[in-house]
């Protein structure tokens, strides 16, 4: 996926090749240069035309640089247009014939036309080259106090320009004390807009070494500024209102009365024709509510209808964002919607993104009382032109099965689409009848008479071969010629070209044998000794230890490969809650389209400006939180797991409990553990299944999330346990910190061992690590220090938080705690002392 | 923060390339992004937003073209799709259309108007009435007068004020010597009847489109007879949203010119105009196809301009359908289209034929959706009336014209 070499593919044959066409042009701009002749400029005019469009298709023309320049005197202003186009093209790689272009920019950013004095001062922020930054510095300072608004528009953009070339030159300047004056006093909006957004990169940039700026940067979030902007929130354009509510997202309101005053303020905005307006105005209702649970409630009912409105106004392209931001509320808070499901119908001439999203959130919002219907709906798709929609819909009534709604009257409807007599649809059908069969074995005898009237030949699908043979393994008693069926699979052993199915066939043989000795017997032997010889380590591997464990003892055997089952009650979700909530504070952002968070996809330069010291001021963030950054790279694999997500893990679930190990172990998720899990199942027989390593979820692994897969917890404990291997990113804490109400303050003495150890942070935070209590970041000086530790319980994924200022004069430290759990914030504190007290200790 | 924005010929030919900031992105993305969205197959296929291995990429296609944006910071998907698809209207809007030729022959004035439109990778002026005051659109009128008057420019000597009023979308002034103002109710229906016939859902798109040309600084109210059928409203940012509130009525500034007033949507509609009746039975690799078409609920209006088009399933080998009125024609990706018309007094329209299956297949599995095209002029099936429109200065020479006209989105009848 590496991106490709720079192509030159696109000028086709019908296009010059370049370089005699460039210097004929080279030629004739030099004719023109010195002239003056009437008309000149309509030649000047098809020369530049010429070349920028060959700029355009690819072709480098910077070698008539300095012709362009020298031709740039002229009062027309399409040609200057031109011109600066080019210019600022081919600025940064010809820095010194730049010089030359200075000049004529410096001059016409004291035209009299603010049109072009703007335009001028556009380009020469835009040439980018850092040697040149003296020369922005006059114009520009000029620019912000031209009284024309659209020459500060344009000055205030050019500030941040030069910053990016060069911060020091943008501060030594001054600015962006200019600036700050600009937004609070401009009389035009855009300008004021222009000063927010420059304003806020500057600052969060400087901020990380300045204290001034982090001040300033507070200053932005600060309530009379906040309702500055909201108060004239209409006189802005669209664009820049999306500004203004990204801003007042940050914003912590003081009170409920503040929350409503704000939600007030912006109500009408959920009705602005702009899509993205109203998606930010969604994020700062449901960000301002989290706290108030029934206000959010509400919140939901109201965004509901402009939401599904803009849905069904725009482009496909649209729609899409719209419904993915859609789609999380509707999994988060599916009843809202259950009377809306008609919405999610998808119609004939969507693109398949489109119906994906929509089959999905067909599935979520179905209850008792529009299940009929909705599955009626979904039924329909199956017989869809579009296979992959097809089978994506038989897979959402297989869902909406699993979710316990009417399922009678869905299990008639999947035994319909097997008589379809449609390949793909039979096979996703029987995955799906396999897994009902898991949940509700009171189907079985309806569910089998149908399944034994399909030909093995007809499924081709490894998938759904599978399905049908474990079915024929589990139900062999009821079903008259399923040891006949598996014999003649087996006799073509050699043909079976997927691993997988020849897995199940070993395991159904079994099983068959167990049940209906005399009949299998010989197509087991076949099977072992094929099983035995194949190729593929796993296949290998289990005939062999099938092999052994008969040998050993049949009733073992049948112990360890076909115990009584109790049926799943629930199928493990591909995605922890932990995961949805953070995709949620990530609401209108890419988070929300790819369906993950943040952290997944981004490295941390690419993530947006640094919002961490609002609370904590000037301090360092220590290394263990970011070493839970995976570089970018590390996650595209990982990535790809989650993209097929959902249905390919299913199956696999499905295939994990044919081992025969208990089915209280959805965690085997990979066909891969299943050998090592055999091994293990072996030397300790069936009872330890029930205890299985935690899942392989890679990410999970990987970040030490472990904590929302983890095995059910024992009775509570006397004291407090801490997961040793918690994990939260400063982000999800500060959210965290914020939202929480302060459960307990402490103030207690260190011991003089721990403060002569407390000569710098890193000595505290690796001794409270070793006590399962990791520190998310840290600061200060002797002889005060400031750190914010978190915890997590060691059974669920319940947070505490912790800041604790210690005083190395006086030898006493503050805590104030922060809990998830008010109730355990007492048990945490004890912990927290405890490990304190500790510290220094040898 | 957008880093740059490309425009791609249906061929993936680089059309127009635009850095945006001093992040240059390398025009190799373009490369990678047309290899990749041609593994997809088609470009309708390929999501709006996918990660390069560099850049996010927002992509919307419209006509053939693609407008793509590159950006590597976090920002909000939506806000870059709208923007995308802004310029895209702007564009067609100013070339009359956006395909090749035209991005071609003016790349000028598409240079100028991303100029005007993002600065620094943040959309700016996007309003139509404000950038034509900046940048003269191309049209017949200012060719001519570039031929007479020698003066080719096609940039306005003077700088919008508007920016700088608190009606931004309007210009300073504008002065008609007749003051015309029209309104125009467009809906849309949508809906799904599905194969035991009935009507799954019927819902209307309405928009009220308008075009003001009036002198000075009017101030317009506009009333609705039944404003209580409307669902959910998005406004122009003219519309002042306390009178709406209050008493439903729309009162605003409009902008100059043609613009959207406002959109609408109206549910549960109960019934829909015309019925679709298609019949297939299958027997030993043939099929028999029959679909009647007519009027179900007279709207008191003609329903012209009736389309019925399907796409046969991809197991039909061949098919051969002849219709009772109106014409059949079938392409060679086998959709299938009847161009109907107005539905004739003495009988009704029936399509009927038989589709020869592949070889191999019995029965027909597969079975294709239809969807109907139709237009009502001079009413809205939505059943919403404009009461009045009145000024609050009335100028002289004042004429004020309504119409509405319904049409189908996308009614889709399955089998």
């Amino acid at each position: 996926m590496a991106p490709p070499a720079a192509s030159q593919r696109y000028p086709s044959p019908s296009q010059p090749s370049g370089k005699s066409e460039v210097s004929d042009l080279k030629t004739q701009l030099r004719q023109l240069a010195g002239s003056r002749a009437p008309g000149v400029d309509d030649s000047k005019r098809d020369l530049y035309k010429k070349v920028i469009s060959y700029m355009t298709i690819g072709i480098d023309v910077s070698s008539v640089f300095g012709e362009m320049v020298m031709c740039s005197a002229t009062s027309d202003i399409v040609l200057k247009k031109m011109c600066y186009l080019y210019v600022g093209n081919y600025a940064k790689g010809n820095p010194d014939l730049s010089l030359l272009t200075i000049n004529f920019l410096q001059r016409d950013c004291k035209d009299e036309d603010p049109m072009i004095r703007g335009l001028a001062l556009r380009s020469l922020c835009s040439l980018r080259v850092p040697n040149l930054v003296e020369y922005l510095v006059g114009p520009l300072g000029s620019g912000l106090k031209d009284n024309n608004s659209y020459v500060r528009t344009i000055a205030v953009t050019g500030v941040l320009k030069l910053y990016h070339i060069s911060p020091s030159t943008c501060i030594d300047a001054d600015f962006p004390p200019t600036l700050k004056s600009l937004m609070l006093h401009d009389s035009d909006a855009q300008v004021v807009a222009n000063c927010l957004s420059a304003l806020q990169e500057i600052w969060s940039i400087e901020a990380s070494h300045s204290e001034e700026a982090c001040r300033e940067k507070e200053s932005l979030l600060s309530k009379p500024v906040i309702y500055y902007f909201l108060n004239r929130i209409k006189d802005f354009n669209e664009w820049a209102q999306c500004l203004i509510l990204e801003l007042a997202v940050k914003y912590v309101p003081s009170d409920s009365n503040d929350i409503f005053d704000i939600m007030n303020l912006l109500e009408d905005r959920l009705q602005h024709a702009n899509g993205a307006v109203v998606l930010a105005t969604v994020k700062v209702f449901l960000q301002l509510t989290l706290s108030m649970t029934d206000v959010h409630q509400q919140v939901y009912e109201r965004i509901k209808s402009p939401l599904l409105t803009l849905v069904s106004s725009g482009s496909p392209e649209q729609s899409y964002a719209i419904l993915s931001h859609l789609h999380l509320l509707v999994v988060r808070a599916p009843f809202i919607f259950a009377t809306d499901y008609k919405h999610f119908y998808c119609q004939y001439n969507e693109p398949s993104y489109v119906k994906k999203l929509k089959l999905e959130m067909l599935t979520a919002v179905a209850n008792e009382s529009n299940t009929y219907e909705i599955v009626t709906e979904l039924c329909e798709y199956a017989a869809n032109v579009d296979i992959a929609i097809a089978r994506e819909s038989i897979r959402a009534v297989g869902k909406i099965a699993l979710q316990q709604y009417d399922v009678n009257a869905i299990v008639d409807r999947l035994l319909q689409f097997l008589e379809m007599e449609k390949d793909y649809v039979t096979a996703e059908t029987l995955v799906l009848v396999k897994d009902l069969l898991r949940k509700y074995p009171q189907w079985s005898h309806d569910c089998i008479s149908v399944v034994g009237g399909i030909s093995s030949k007809n499924i081709q699908e490894p998938k759904g071969k599978a399905a049908l043979i474990w079915m024929l393994g589990e139900y062999a008693q009821d079903m008259s010629d399923a040891p006949y069926i598996l014999e003649n699979l087996i006799e073509n052993w050699e043909e079976e070209h997927s691993a997988e199915v020849r897995l199940h066939l070993l395991t159904a043989a079994m099983k068959c044998f167990f049940k209906r000795a005399p009949e299998t017997q010989k197509a087991l032997g076949t099977a072992l000794a094929a099983g035995v010889a194949d190729f593929h380590q796993d296949v290998h591997d289990r005939a062999l230890f099938y092999y052994r464990v008969l040998q050993y003892d049949v009733h073992v055997a049948e112990r360890v490969v076909s115990p009584p089952k109790q049926a799943v009650s629930v199928f493990a979700d591909t995605q922890s809650s932990e995961i949805k909530d953070r995709i949620f504070d990530e609401f209108n952002s890419l988070s929300v389209i790819y369906q993950k968070p943040s952290y997944m996809f981004t490295d941390k330069e690419h993530r947006g400006p640094f919002e961490f010291s609002d609370e904590l001021g000037n301090i360092s963030i220590t290394p263990e939180a970011s070493s839970d950054i995976v570089p970018a790279q590390q996650y595209e694999a990982n990535d790809k797991d989650l993209l097929l997500g959902i249905d390919e893990k299913d199956d696999n679930k499905g295939l994990s409990s044919n081992n025969g190990s208990a089915y209280s172990a959805p965690s085997l998720e990979n066909s891969s553990n299943i050998t090592s899990q055999m091994q293990e199942l072996a030397i300790s027989g069936p009872a330890t299944s029930a205890t299985t390593p935690q899942s392989s979820f890679g990410f999970d692994d990987l970040l030490g999330l472990g904590l929302s897969t983890a095995p059910a917890p024992t009775p509570s404990p006397p004291l407090l346990k801490l997961n040793p291997r918690a994990a939260l990113d400063p982000g999800a804490f500060q959210q965290k910190w914020r939202q929480l109400p302060l459960s307990l303050t402490q103030e207690c003495s260190v011991n003089p061992q721990g403060i002569a150890a407390l000569t710098v942070p890193q000595s505290l935070i690796r001794h409270m690590q070793s006590h399962s209590i990791h520190c998310i970041a840290s600061g200060g000086q002797s002889p005060n220090f400031k750190f914010f530790f978190f915890a997590q319980k060691e059974s669920e994924p319940s947070n505490y938080l912790a800041e604790c200022i210690i005083n190395t004069s006086s030898a006493k430290a503050q805590i104030k705690v922060k809990a998830d759990e008010q109730s355990t914030s007492q048990a945490f504190t004890t912990v927290f002392e405890t490990a304190l007290s500790k510290f220094g200790m040898p | 923060m957008l880093q740059c924005i490309y425009l791609l010929s249906d061929s993936g030919e680089v059309m127009l390339e635009k850095q945006l900031t001093g992040h240059r992105v390398d025009r190799s993305i373009c490369a990678w992004f047309w290899d990749q969205s041609l593994s997809q197959g088609d470009s309708f296929k390929s999501l709006p937003v996918i990660a390069s291995p560099t850049h996010y990429l927002f992509q919307i296609v419209r006509d053939g073209i693609t407008f793509l944006a590159c950006s590597q910071v976090e920002m909000p998907p939506l806000m870059a799709i709208e923007f995308l698809c802004r310029v895209a209207d702007v564009l067609s809007d100013y070339l009359g259309g956006v395909n090749e030729d035209l991005i071609k022959d003016n790349f000028i004035i598409v240079y100028e108007l991303l100029d005007e439109m993002i600065d620094n990778g943040f959309p700016l002026t996007t309003e139509p009435s404000i950038l034509r005051e900046m940048i003269a659109p191309p049209n017949l009128v200012s060719k001519m007068l570039s031929v007479v008057t020698g003066n080719a420019s096609n940039v306005s000597d003077t700088l919008p004020s508007g920016a700088g009023s608190c009606v931004p979308w309007r210009p300073t002034d504008p002065k008609y010597s007749s003051n015309e103002v029209y309104v125009d109710l467009v809906e849309e229906m949508d809906a799904i009847v599905n194969r035991d016939g009935e009507l799954v859902k019927c819902e209307i798109y309405g928009e009220v489109q308008m075009n003001s040309q009036l002198t000075g600084f009017p101030d317009l109210t506009l009333s609705f007879a039944n404003p209580s059928i409307l669902e959910d409203m998005r406004f122009h940012p003219c519309v002042r949203f306390r009178p709406w509130e209050s008493h439903q009525v729309l009162s605003f500034v409009p902008p100059d010119g043609e613009f959207k007033l406002m959109s609408y949507r109206v549910r549960k509609l109960k019934n829909t105009p015309m019925y679709v009746k298609p019949q297939i039975t299958s027997d030993s690799g043939t099929c028999r196809i029959s679909v009647l078409v007519g009027i179900r609920s007279d709207p008191g209006k003609a329903i012209e301009s009736i389309t019925l088009s399907f796409q046969l399933p991809h197991s039909v080998s061949s098919a051969d359908l002849s219709s009772n009125h109106g014409t059949v024609t079938i392409l060679s990706n086998k959709t299938c289209t009847w161009t109907i018309g107005r539905i004739p007094k003495d009988k009704t329209p029936c399509l009927s034929g038989t589709l020869a299956l592949e070889t191999g297949l019995e029965r027909l599995h597969v079975f294709p959706t239809f969807k109907l095209g139709f237009k009502i002029m001079g009413i809205a099936l939505s059943g919403l009336r404009i009461e009045k429109l009145d000024l609050q200065t009335v100028p002289p020479r004042l004429y004020k014209g309504f119409r509405a006209q319904t049409r189908a989105g996308e009614f889709d009848v399955r089998l």
